[in-house]
């Protein structure tokens, strides 16, 4: 995979735990997941590269906010549920 | 013009307000309805604009600031979510009809504490007594009519105490006075984007705790798959597409206030408030409702002059380009607390942008035209 996307639980969530990762300096981007991955249509999350994946999320979970599916994307970006 | 109508709206805006406005008209699209830049910079906007007004407003999570149309919807939904048919509920004797007249659409049944203007503790006193029967409080922080603050914290206080939730309606104050949200602990703060706020008409803001009820059902870019609004703020309450223009033009007029400060505003209100007063002292035969106390009347002033209609001087001062508002100022509860129903008041605003020398002009014109009626 070449970059993941954590799933937030709204796109302000998501607006905030980019802000966040690019407080801590790990570059992240809020973006919309493909829907056949997300689960009620229509949701947000934060994108990161893979090699910052588990510290993005340490650090989006450390302020507070709750991280929800796991969506790896790869170098065709293809999607894929990599944990629920 | 000398504008004194900015607790209706706002008129004169900080210069960022425009631009900002402009802006976001050729760059934006709406917020949380796509992944491109132009969807993308509208949903940053918008998020930036809660994170000011949480930083202002001591929210602890942009997420819990809700953008409405004015404070009126933001009041709508609050009601909705506090009463509902048959509840009892607690309101202050200086509500405006946003908050009056929804109570009563609910069907609830409106406890009004009518209390002497400008009489704190006889407010408190009887706010407490009345609490208990009630489920609900619903108080403004100022009147529109009058400028008396009502004691909200010691409001607030109280129904935390009693595990009553509270509505404030901060249409008066936002910008001018400082607001907790957080530690007043209320149930909901609603208020205008246009007025003190110095944003554009058409925008509003309401402050909640995370139990509300959807006063709109609708699309909002989230959960579409649910056909039930979703479960979290501000999506909850947020349907439709959102007034971005008019969010990056509040979020300038909230920059403006953060960086000047709402003490500074506050001073600027009160020094000009006691200068018009100071000059209507000598217009005969004129009512007017000044208290003398910075701690309990804002930068607004009635008045009602005898024998001549409110209605009719103000006429008479907008000829001089002196604008003002006459009449009941939708507050008839106000005015029947107050003893000013059957004839209204003339009632001078004052904003940021205000300046001394037409306080005094309006002021002295007053006086002019009632000794030369």
């Amino acid at each position: 995979m070449q970059h993941y996307i954590i799933m937030c639980r709204s796109l302000t969530y998501a607006q905030r735990a980019s802000r966040a990762l690019e407080r801590a300096g790990i570059f992240a981007s809020t973006t919309k997941a493909p829907q056949e991955v997300t689960k009620e249509g229509c949701n947000y999350g934060v994108k990161v590269r893979a090699r910052d994946l588990d510290r993005a999320i340490d650090l989006i979970r450390n302020v507070g906010l709750p991280t929800g599916r796991i969506i790896g994307l790869d170098e065709y970006g293809r999607a894929l549920v990599v944990s629920e | 013009m000398i504008y004194l109508d900015s607790a209706a709206t706002s008129l004169q805006k900080p210069e960022g307000v425009q631009y900002a406005v402009i802006k976001a008209m050729c760059s934006m699209a709406s917020p949380g309805r796509g992944s491109h830049a132009a969807a993308m910079a509208a949903s940053d906007e918008c998020f930036v604009c809660r994170e000011a007004l949480a930083e202002l407003f001591r929210v602890p999570q942009p997420e819990n600031v809700v953008f409405t149309f004015n404070a009126t919807h933001g009041l709508n939904i609050a009601i909705r979510s506090v009463a509902g048919r048959g509840d009892r509920v607690l309101v202050s004797g200086y509500e405006h009809n946003s908050v009056t007249r929804p109570l009563r659409a609910v069907g609830a049944e409106i406890v009004a504490v009518k209390t002497p203007l400008f009489d704190t503790g006889a407010f408190l006193e009887e706010f407490e007594r009345r609490l208990p029967e009630c489920k609900a409080a619903v108080c403004t922080h100022v009147s529109n009519v009058f400028g008396f603050i009502l004691p909200v914290e010691e409001v607030a206080r109280m129904c935390r105490a009693a595990g009553k939730p509270l509505v404030i309606d901060a249409s008066q104050s936002a910008g001018v006075l400082d607001i907790d949200f957080q530690g007043l602990g209320a149930d909901f703060v609603a208020m205008p984007g246009h007025k003190g706020l110095l944003g554009p008409q058409g925008t509003g803001v309401l402050l909640c705790k995370n139990e509300a009820k959807p006063l709109l059902y609708g699309g909002s870019g989230s959960s579409s798959r649910i056909q039930d609004m979703p479960d979290f703020l501000p999506d909850r309450l947020e349907a439709g597409t959102h007034n971005v223009t008019g969010i990056a033009g509040l979020h300038a007029g909230v920059k403006y206030i953060l960086r000047r400060g709402t003490s500074s505003i506050r001073e600027h209100e009160r020094a000009l408030l006691e200068l018009t007063a100071g000059r209507l002292a000598a217009a005969p035969g004129l009512r007017l409702f000044y208290c003398g106390d910075p701690r309990r009347q804002s930068g607004v002033l009635s008045m009602a002059p005898e024998g001549m209609y409110c209605e009719t001087l103000g006429e008479r001062l907008g000829q001089r380009g002196i604008a003002v508002r006459c009449g009941l100022h939708c507050a008839p509860l106000a005015h029947e607390t107050a003893g000013t129903v059957d004839g209204g008041t003339l009632r001078m605003s004052f904003s940021p942008f205000n300046s001394a020398e037409e306080c005094a002009a309006a002021a002295d014109a007053v006086v002019e035209i009632l000794k030369n009626p």
